[in-house]
């Protein structure tokens, strides 16, 4: 009896920690610290967003092929740095955002994951604001991460991003999510 | 027109616009006009050829993706037979659409309204309870609606709304020269790669037809991060008018592509020996088709009105990886003054190594489309100058786009004598007459001309005419 309370007590607090490193991503991402957010990526990363399929019965289809984001390590670093660049006009001024990360769940005993490693699902809403404007729109996504202990914080091993729509109102993607 | 805003633009204006273009002008407040929309989506989407889709789109029969020419909704269905279709998407009843998804297969659409079917080849299936409810109504009458025109070239589906015109091979022109580079180069053709990516920005289409109509001039400045991170080589992202490659702009028939290459080298748009080797071949291609194919580093070009594609080499999506191809093409959909959708597709030769097709599915992803390292930073662009058109400044002050670069007056610009393909050729890509060229033809239709009356001369070279 104790000991199953021990459990869910220590399950208790990797959820919180889990969110806690959320949270602190999103305040990353919106602050647009770019680099500091990458020290959390890992380097064998796979950071995917399929396209979303809108079909006549089912809920939920992804394409096998297509997508927006397929990136590995290197690749990902580049479009960092890419910001870095005073040619990279879409985010200058940058992009106002503010993510809202909910409903997230963590579950470990995928056989996949290694001793380490937290699979993560959350609910991510993003605002976004750009320019001289008063105009704003929103990304909606579900994201499904894989989480690595590294210290007493995590990195970001695997992250697929589930995007709710199919046409996207937004002139382009230029911030991570 | 909601009163105070701003006066449309006259018969006077488009014909002071016309002739300003032969000075290199062209009025800003065009940019913005709801009555010039109404106009454009008249007699330019309601008259031209509009690309649908890809044949590899809709594989199998039954396969079905939602279309559109302007603000009219189609499906773009292969039928049993194999046969591609474009059907007009409203239930021949009462109007109500019968195809939901955005893609899909199916061997019937059935309306949601009363019930009536229809066969993937439109043609009506059944009508509920039709002894007793509409017993002399001919079934064969009541398929759903075809569009009037729908070509296949390469596999590329392209439609008209007229019931008469050129066909698509006169439309196309001996533009096709080019195209069929593209297209025939890899023996088994081109195939798309995945769904087309979508979006919506707040833009007018003209502001992205300029710049697909050889705007070599913006690429090294609005890309520069491109440039700085090194994922395009200094050739294919460089300054316009620089360099040691061979550039040319070519007009022809309407259409327009811009080049850059290297004279004598086998370029081909850096695509492996592999590939180059066990896949290009002569066969379709004439020698001159070949040796253009073989020089080239990458191709920007626009069919008129609304088609456009990418073919590059030497890019990449990390500095330490190999440099990789892509092939890109899309359409921009007018969905107002201010608002237009574009479409973007990413395609590889169908008969490569699926890993290659991969890489460049990647390529097409990390530089264009909705992600693209060089995309993001085109679409706020546009936006831009959408914005600025839309006020009374630009009415009022008759404030006029400058698009002089390359006319005699203003640059060396000369005919490449010795250009092995038709139309004309222009020695460097410091010129903007590709977007004269969109402009007059626009103007043409508008006015309710002949298209081809703007498609004859040479845009600069004055002495030339
Ligand atoms: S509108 Fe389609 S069945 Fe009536
Ligand atoms: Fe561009």
């Amino acid at each position: 009896m104790l000991a199953e309370r021990e459990e869910q007590l220590e399950a208790l607090l990797v959820e919180r920690e889990v969110e806690q490193f959320l949270y602190y991503e999103a305040e990353l991402l919106d602050n647009r610290e770019l680099h500091e957010w990458f020290d959390h990526v890992a380097d064998d990363i796979n950071y995917r967003m399929p396209r979303r399929l809108m079909r006549e019965n089912t809920a939920s289809v992804f394409s096998e092929r297509g997508y927006y984001f397929n990136e590995d390590y290197g690749s990902l670093k580049a479009r960092v740095e890419r910001f870095d660049s005073e040619y990279a006009w879409a985010e200058r001024p940058p992009t106002r955002t503010r993510r809202y990360v909910t409903n997230v769940r963590v579950t470990r005993d995928d056989e996949a994951l290694a001793e380490d490693e937290l699979f993560v699902e959350a609910n991510l809403l993003v605002y976004l604001s750009r320019g001289d404007s008063e105009k704003h729109t929103f990304f909606s996504a579900r994201r499904e991460d894989v989480l690595r202990r590294r210290g007493d914080t995590f990195e970001i091993a695997d992250r697929e991003i589930r995007l709710d729509q199919t046409v996207l109102s937004t002139d382009n993607i230029s911030i991570f999510l | 027109m909601a009163a105070g805003d701003k006066p449309s633009v006259t018969e006077q204006a488009l014909q002071d616009a016309r002739d300003s273009l032969d000075e290199g002008f062209f009025p800003l407040e065009f940019f913005h006009d709801e009555n010039l929309h109404d106009l454009e989506m008249e007699r330019i989407f309601g008259q031209a050829w509009v690309f649908i889709g890809h044949e590899s789109e809709i594989p199998e029969p039954g396969d079905y993706a939602r279309r559109y020419i302007g603000d009219d909704a189609f499906i773009f269905v292969r039928d049993e037979s194999g046969e591609v279709n474009l059907l007009f998407d409203s239930c021949r009843h009462r109007g109500a659409q019968v195809c939901r998804a955005e893609q899909g297969n199916t061997s019937h659409f059935r309306c949601p309204y009363h019930g009536w079917t229809y066969k993937n080849d439109g043609d009506a299936a059944g009508i509920p309870q039709k002894s007793k409810a509409f017993k002399n109504l001919d079934r064969e009458e009541y398929g759903l609606a075809h569009v009037p025109r729908l070509e296949t070239y390469e596999g590329l589906v392209f439609a008209s709304l007229a019931e008469e015109g050129p066909s698509f091979e006169e439309w196309l022109g001996d533009f096709k020269w080019y195209f069929d580079v593209h297209m025939k180069l890899p023996e088994g053709g081109m195939e798309v790669i995945g769904e087309p990516h979508r979006w919506v920005i707040d833009a007018n289409w003209k502001t992205i037809a300029d710049n697909f109509n050889g705007d070599s001039y913006h690429t090294a400045w609005a890309h520069g991060s491109v440039l700085d991170l090194e994922l395009g080589g200094e050739e294919t992202v460089g300054h316009a008018g620089t360099g040691d490659s061979l550039d040319r702009h070519i007009h022809c028939d309407g259409h327009t592509t811009s080049m850059r290459g290297f004279e004598d080298e086998d370029v081909f748009l850096t695509y492996p020996e592999g590939v180059v080797e066990d896949l290009f071949t002569k066969e379709d291609l004439s020698d001159a088709q070949w040796k253009l194919a073989r020089q080239a580093l990458s191709f920007t070009g626009a069919i008129f009105p609304n088609f456009g594609f990418l073919h590059f080499g030497d890019t990449t999506d990390d500095p330490e990886k190999d440099v990789a191809p892509f092939f890109t093409i899309r359409k921009w959909r007018p969905l107002g003054p201010d608002k237009m959708e574009l479409w973007s597709w990413g395609l590889a030769p169908k008969n490569a190594p699926e890993e290659f097709k991969e890489r460049m599915y990647k390529m097409y992803t990390s530089n264009f489309g909705p992600t693209g390292n060089f995309e993001q930073d085109d679409v706020p662009i546009w936006k831009g100058i959408t914005e600025s058109a839309n006020g009374q400044f630009a009415s009022s002050q008759n404030l006029q786009l400058n698009y002089q670069m390359g006319l005699e007056w203003m640059s060396e610009m000369e005919l490449d004598d010795e250009w092995l393909g038709p139309g004309f050729a222009y020695s460097e890509n410091l010129e903007e007459g590709g977007m004269r060229l969109f402009h007059e033809q626009w103007y043409e239709m508008l006015a309710g001309n002949d298209r081809t009356d703007a498609t004859g001369t040479p845009m600069n070279v004055q002495e030339d005419q």
